[in-house]
């Protein structure tokens, strides 16, 4: 291949950028899985120049608030990434390491960790961080009329805190979290001036005032977001990138949601880089070597389907090893991804170091399936020639939501209709808009379902499969929606959850993992999908927030 | 108007000193009439709107706290519901809402927490452009086309009455990728993404013009083939009046008819054009504000676009009105 000898020295500068600890979830996939990533730049583009706006277009929707605390979601931690940090955030292994904050102290029982904050860092306004401001950051997020509905979930046990001194905070906690610092290190979590946050929710939406490489200069609403660099800017922590402001000047964010014209804007210069590009272009991008390709997969759980086991056909187990052995995922992963996924056998994305795959219980056996069901009484063929018990066909809703799964994953969902149906299930794929789609989740009124969560380490797993997370919030949601309850899986989710010794409690994950694994309760597809396809002339792209969004500080704009 | 002479109208009521009170009575009467009517449509719309954004699932106070999904604590939930007085009873929010309506307030965007009315101004002008542009355009079109066919005889009638039923049933959607895929990515000739430039007017005002285009050209061939082929035209023809003038007097103004009647339901197409164009071409707009609006079940701001619409819709339909009786003496006789 042409340029399997080429990104030599790219691969050199990733392999560096590594192991200087940078924030980069994306670049350690991007080695693994052979994608050219920030390596695609020219080998020759020399050194670094200061200059030039990069312009960005986002397919995902725009924020209707900058601030991250204020609701949460990805779109947000995307821009959020450029213009606030974290306290904490996550190395090239995976694994987490301070940012803003010096380093922690946990209590021996758990219930009181201290925060040590770096020194002399100071907001956008001018405005030190200190042991106050992170505190005003946490109330914030605590705060109902913040309104936050994914970080507030993060500091959900953080109970009081005290400021020691400047550099120093005391956090006493309702019960143990060994997911806490993880937590900290997610964009709706990340830290912002309190004398932003105190002008109120209006104008702080309009433009978050914090510590990282750029600052908001202005929003145009569906058009735009300009940032500028912050000239005052290095980064916090050693090794992590150049030292010193970010190379460009500022950063044009654009938002274009269709992804054709996403695509052409990129490929006529128009825009230099742009996220959620489609598989096909991706694939041809990765063969012609004209765009650089970042593949950062988002951390927290895997894409996956999830069996309802609260109701049958699914609360019965040899129905959904059935279902699981009737489906080839594998064929319809690679010829509808065009090689830009990979496939799955976990219920952590690979980006989680605690994560256990297995492919033992996912391999294709239609003779095996046909076993089961039969023993399993649905044992008659209907005129459709759907198998049925007692009259009742076996029939299984999946609601597919258009606004979380891609065209190339709703492909994949026929194809495992279609294969299904050769084993005797009626699959109804039933494509709805989200707020309907949440409508029947909450209804119960369905038997498949694929729904991604983002989360900052294997934490997600108690998320979505702890018998709490059944009972639906105020608003109906509820995270476990395989509706798994289990007394020893909640058991050993809690536990690990509590547990402080990474060796101990990872292996309580690996055992909560082949649990869920074994019991068909999940039927894992790929990573959650987060591509970036971007111009050759942009070198040292790479860098990514905890949650595999990409940061610009290191990037520059070669001629 | 040079044509007068040659409509066959006749007693078309005289300038006498008496009618002038008897026109601006009238004048005062259509005035009323379509006040009343323009009060009608937009409490409707309101009313419409308000009934059907809570018939479809979402619950409004979600869409304050992050859309639907959001894990939101009951405070949190519950401040917002108070906030935005959602925990009253249904009538009592109508009340409250038409109350508000009624004195001018749009309120305040649920999920972009700005007042409904600075969002609107800052969204209508883009719509706008794009609008009156695609609808000059597609006039052009369709009057051109009319005017081609006519003159060019059974082959060029042919051609077009096939452009334009080609043109009229293509989707937007289609035609903008196929455009992009064309003139953007193949030809490199124009961006993909629209500005308020020339050039970056060209694709989505295409768009939204062609299928526009396709529609009223039909209509306007139709009642111009009659009109060159009725007694007035021969009359005409026979006092010496050349081929291309009895096209222009005559021929024009009565394709012109239809596509002027056509006019209320053409701003729908194009309203509902700019949803998809301004999508597409990611131009900021009111199309993709109403797109947004109602995925986050936004109700302040989904009620806001569409009175805007109906607005527009009511001065566009008197505008209609007023064109016709320009360009159809025989309605000014009525």
């Amino acid at each position: 291949m042409l340029f399997s000898s080429r990104p030599s020295r790219a691969s050199a500068t990733l392999a560096s950028a590594a192991a200087a600890a940078l924030l980069l979830a994306g670049c350690a996939s991007g080695g693994t899985t052979g994608s050219t990533g920030g390596g695609s730049a020219a080998p020759d583009a020399g050194d670094p120049v200061s200059g030039g706006t990069l312009v960005y277009a986002s397919g995902d929707a725009e924020p209707d608030c900058l601030d991250p605390h204020v609701r949460g979601n990805y779109p947000q931690a995307l821009l959020a990434g450029q213009f606030l940090e974290t306290l904490f955030t996550k190395d090239a292994d995976g694994e987490i390491v301070p940012w803003l904050a010096e380093g922690a102290d946990v209590s021996d029982d758990g219930l009181e960790v201290v925060l040590t904050l770096r020194e002399g860092i100071e907001f956008t306004d001018g405005t030190p961080l200190d042991a106050a401001a992170v505190w005003a950051n946490i109330d914030h997020l605590k705060d109902p009329d913040t309104g936050s509905s994914t970080g507030y979930l993060a500091v959900g046990k953080i109970a009081e805190g005290t400021v020691e001194d400047a550099r120093t905070l005391r956090l006493r906690l309702s019960a143990p979290d060994a997911a806490l610092l993880e937590s900290f290190s997610q964009p709706w979590v990340a830290i912002q001036s309190p004398a932003g946050i105190g002008r109120g929710q209006e104008e702080n939406c309009a433009a978050p005032i914090g510590t990282g490489p750029f600052q908001v200069a202005s929003w145009t609403r569906q058009d735009r977001v300009e940032l500028i660099r912050n000239e005052d800017y290095t980064p916090p922590a050693e090794g992590a990138g150049h030292e010193g402001p970010a190379y460009l000047d500022g950063i044009s964010w654009r938002f274009i949601p269709e992804a054709a014209t996403r695509q052409s804007a990129l490929q006529s210069g128009t825009v230099h880089v742009i996220d959620n590009p489609q598989p096909d272009a991706i694939a041809a991008a990765e063969a012609s070597g004209a765009l650089g390709h970042l593949d950062a997969p988002r951390p927290g759980a895997s894409n996956r389907i999830e069996l309802n086991t609260s109701k049958a056909p699914f609360d019965d187990p040899a129905v959904r090893e059935a279902f699981v052995k009737s489906v080839d995922v594998d064929a319809g992963v690679e010829s509808l991804f065009f090689g830009t996924a990979r496939r799955s056998y976990s219920p952590l994305s690979s980006v989680e170091p605690m994560g256990h795959g297995d492919p033992a219980p996912f391999g294709v056996d239609t003779a095996r399936a046909a076993e089961l069901l039969d023993a399993a009484g649905w044992d008659e063929r209907d005129a459709e020639g759907y198998r049925s018990k007692d009259g009742q066909r076996l029939s299984l809703e999946f609601p597919v939501s258009t606004n979380q799964s891609v065209p190339a994953e709703q492909s994949l969902f026929q194809q495992l209709q279609a294969a299904a149906k050769e084993a005797g299930f009626e699959v109804k794929l039933n494509l709805l808009d989200l707020s309907s789609w949440y409508g029947a989740l909450f209804a119960n009124d369905y038997d498949l379902v694929s729904a991604p969560y983002t989360k900052v380490g294997p934490d997600v797993l108690r998320i979505l499969f702890h018998s709490d997370s059944t009972i639906p919030a105020p608003s109906g949601y509820f995270a476990n929606l395989s509706q798994v309850k289990d007394a020893e899986l909640d058991r050993l989710l809690t536990e690990a959850g509590e547990e402080a010794d990474p060796t101990a409690r990872a292996a309580l994950y690996d055992q909560a993992q082949a649990f869920i694994l074994a019991g068909h309760y999940i039927l894992p597809l790929y990573d959650q999908q987060n591509h970036f396809l971007h111009s050759t002339s942009l070198q040292g792209v790479g860098a990514t927030t905890a949650v595999a969004s990409p940061v610009f500080h290191d990037v520059w704009i070669a001629e | 108007m040079t044509s007068k002479r040659t409509t066959p109208v006749r007693g078309r009521p005289g300038a006498g000193p008496g009618s002038r009170r008897r026109v601006v009575s009238a004048a005062l009467r259509w005035l009323a009439l379509k006040l009343a009517g323009a009060a009608f449509v937009l409490w409707a719309v309101a009313t419409l709107i308000f009934v059907g954004i809570r018939l479809i699932p979402g619950d409004p106070a979600e869409a304050i706290l992050g859309g639907p999904g959001s894990q939101a604590s009951a405070e949190a939930l519950a401040a917002a519901r108070a906030e935005h007085g959602l925990d009253l009873p249904l009538t009592a929010q109508y009340a409250m809402q038409l109350e508000r309506l009624a004195q001018g307030d749009l309120g305040q965007s649920y999920s972009l927490r700005v007042p409904v009315a600075e969002l609107l101004a800052e969204q209508l002008p883009g719509t706008l452009l794009l609008a009156a542009l695609a609808w000059a355009l597609a006039w052009l079109l369709a009057l051109g086309l009319a005017l081609w066919s006519t003159l060019g005889g059974r082959g060029a009638a042919l051609v077009a009455s096939g452009l334009e039923i080609a043109a009229a049933a293509v989707p937007h959607f289609w035609l903008a990728s196929l455009l992009v895929l064309l003139f953007s990515n193949a030809l490199a000739w124009l961006p993909p993404v629209s500005t308020n430039t020339p050039a970056g007017l060209v694709l989505p005002v295409t768009t939204l013009a062609l299928p526009l285009a396709g529609f009223l050209g039909q209509v306007m061939r139709e009642s111009m083939l009659t009109a060159i082929s009725s007694p007035f035209a021969l009359s005409a023809r026979a006092r010496g009046e050349r081929e291309a003038g009895v096209l222009l007097r005559h021929g024009l103004r009565h394709a012109a008819l239809p596509g002027i009647g056509l006019s209320g339901w053409a701003l729908g197409s194009l309203v509902s054009g700019a949803v998809v164009v301004e999508t597409i071409f990611a131009r900021p707009g009111l199309g993709r504000t109403l797109l947004g609006a109602v995925t986050l079940r936004d109700v302040p701001l989904v009620t806001g676009v569409a009175l805007a619409s109906a607005a527009a819709y009511v001065v566009v339909m008197a505008a209609a009105d007023l064109a016709e009786r320009i360009a159809d003496p025989r309605l000014r006789a009525a």
